[in-house]
C-alpha cells in the first residue's frame, strides 16, 4: 500500500487529538483541586475524545507502517527453489568452465606440455 | 540479457537486491548490470553501495575479470582501510588465479588476527574443494562445524560434500540439522527426501515419503516434492515387503498426486499456451 497524504493527515490529526485529550484532562484535574473537590471520574467528553483518536491514530499506523507480512512461518520460501537456495555465496569455487570464457585468462600450458610428450 | 540493457539504474539496483537477498548466482549478468549502468551511478546508491561493490567483486571473481575485482577492491578498502572482509577479498582473487598457496598464506593471517571470524576459515574450505580435494574438505568443514555449530550454511555445504562422495547417511544428518535449525523451510523437507529416495530400500522410501508430504504440507505449491510422493508412494506399493493394507493406501496416494500434478499443468497451459508444442509432441509419436 503505498503511502499517501491523506493517510499521514489522518495520523497527525489523530495524534493532535490525543493530545488536546490529555491536556484536557490535565486541566479538569487542576481545576478540581483549586476548586477542591473530590475526583470520581474524568468526564464522558474527554474520554470518548482519547479512545475515537486512538482509533483515529490505529487507522493511520496501519496504513503508513507498509505491508503487512504472512502469518504463516513459510509464506516467505513459498516461491523459492532449491536451486537458489543451495547456492552459497561463502563457499563459492572459482576455478569452473566459465573462466574460459574470460578474456583475462590465459589458457595454462599444461596441455602444450602433454603434446610436446607426445 | 537484452533486457538488462534498458534498465535505469534504480531498476538495477532493485534487481541486484533481489538477487543478493535470494542467493542467486548469476554472476554474469551482475557484470553486465554493472557496466553498462551502476559503475557510473556508483554514488547515487547511498548506504547500499558496498553492499553492491561486494557483490559485483563476487561477481567478476566468478567471470574471472580481474580489472572489475581490483577496482572493486580498491574502492572498498579506501573506504574499509583496516577492515579483514574486505582482506578476504584479496585472497579470493588470488583464488581465482590458482594461487592457492598465497590465497593460504592470506587466510591464514586474517584467521590469527580474528579467531572468531569465520569467512577465512570458510574460503579455506572451498580452497580445498575447488582443489578437489573433497575427503580434505569434509574433515576441515567437519573441525569447522565443531567450532561453529550453528553455522547452517557448513552444515549444507557439509551436506552436499557427503553427497559428492556419496556418503547418503551422513549427508542426511546434515539435512536433519538443517531441519533443526529451519522446521519450516519445505526446501529442507523435500531435500532430505531426495537424499532418501536416492538411498533406496523399503525403510527409506516410506521414511522420503513422509518428509515428501511434509515438504507439500508446507508449501502446496512444490511440484518436486508432489512428484516425489508420486514417485515414492509407486514404488512402496510394488514393493515386496508391502502389506495388502498398506499397498491400497499407496495405490489412493499415487492416485492423488498424479491427479494433482495434473491439474497443476492444466492451470499453467492455460496460461502459457503453446500450439505448436503439441504438434511438435505430437510428431514424436511416429518415432516412438
Amino acid at each position: 500500500m503505498p503511502v499517501s497524504v491523506f493517510h499521514r493527515l489522518i495520523l497527525t490529526a489523530g495524534f493532535f487529538s490525543l493530545f488536546h485529550a490529555a491536556y484536557s484532562a490535565a486541566q479538569h484535574r487542576s481545576y478540581l483541586r483549586l476548586n477542591e473537590l473530590e475526583f470520581t471520574s474524568l468526564p464522558i467528553d474527554i474520554l470518548i475524545q482519547g479512545v475515537a483518536s486512538l482509533f483515529v491514530i490505529m487507522y493511520g499506523v496501519l496504513y503508513i507502517a507498509g505491508d503487512f507480512k504472512e502469518i504463516k512461518a513459510s509464506a516467505e520460501l513459498e516461491n523459492k527453489t532449491w536451486e537458489t537456495y543451495k547456492n552459497i555465496p561463502s563457499f563459492y569455487t572459482f576455478n569452473h568452465r566459465g573462466k574460459a570464457f574470460s578474456p583475462q585468462y590465459i589458457q595454462p600450458t599444461s596441455k602444450l606440455h602433454i603434446e610436446e610428450i607426445e | 540479457m537484452n533486457y538488462l540493457n534498458q534498465l535505469s539504474w534504480s531498476d538495477a539496483r532493485d534487481l541486484l537486491r533481489t538477487w543478493r537477498d535470494n542467493n542467486d548466482r548469476k554472476s554474469e549478468e551482475v557484470l553486465h548490470l554493472w557496466k553498462s549502468v551502476l559503475e557510473y551511478n556508483l554514488n547515487k546508491l547511498g548506504g547500499e553501495k558496498f553492499s553492491v561493490l561486494e557483490q559485483v567483486c563476487l561477481a567478476a571473481l566468478d567471470c574471472y575479470h580481474i580489472p572489475t575485482v581490483d577496482y572493486c577492491i580498491k574502492l572498498l578498502s579506501n573506504e574499509f582501510p583496516s577492515s579483514l572482509r574486505v582482506k578476504k577479498f584479496y585472497a579470493m582473487r588470488l583464488e581465482a588465479q590458482e594461487c592457492y598457496d598465497d590465497a593460504l598464506k592470506v587466510l591464514d593471517a586474517l584467521i590469527k588476527k580474528d579467531e572468531t571470524n569465520n569467512a577465512p576459515r570458510k574460503r579455506k574450505i572451498a580452497i580445498l574443494k575447488a582443489q578437489g580435494r573433497s575427503v580434505e574438505a569434509i574433515k576441515e568443514l567437519v573441525d569447522y562445524l565443531k567450532i561453529f555449530m550453528a553455522d547452517t550454511e557448513g552444515w549444507q555445504e557439509l551436506s552436499d560434500l557427503y553427497i559428492a562422495e556419496q556418503d547418503f547417511n551422513k549427508a542426511a544428518f546434515c539435512i536433519e540439522e538443517l531441519i533443526l535449525h529451519n522446521p519450516h523451510n519445505h526446501l529442507l523437507h523435500q531435500r532430505y527426501a531426495d537424499i532418501r529416495y536416492t538411498q533406496g530400500g523399503y525403510d527409506n522410501l516410506e521414511l522420503a515419503r513422509a518428509y515428501y508430504c511434509q515438504a507439500l504440507k508446507l508449501n502446496p505449491n512444490n511440484l518436486r516434492a508432489l512428484y516425489g510422493v508420486y514417485l515414492t508412494s509407486s514404488n512402496i506399493a510394488s514393493s515386496p515387503k508391502c502389506t495388502a493394507n498398506k499397498k491400497k493406501e499407496s495405490l489412493k496416494l499415487t492416485e492423488w498426486a498424479l491427479s494433482e500434478i495434473k491439474n497443476k499443468y492444466s492451470t499453467v497451459k492455460d496460461k502459457y499456451t503453446d500450439s505448436n508444442l503439441e504438434d511438435r509432441l505430437s510428431i514424436t509419436k511416429f518415432f516412438i
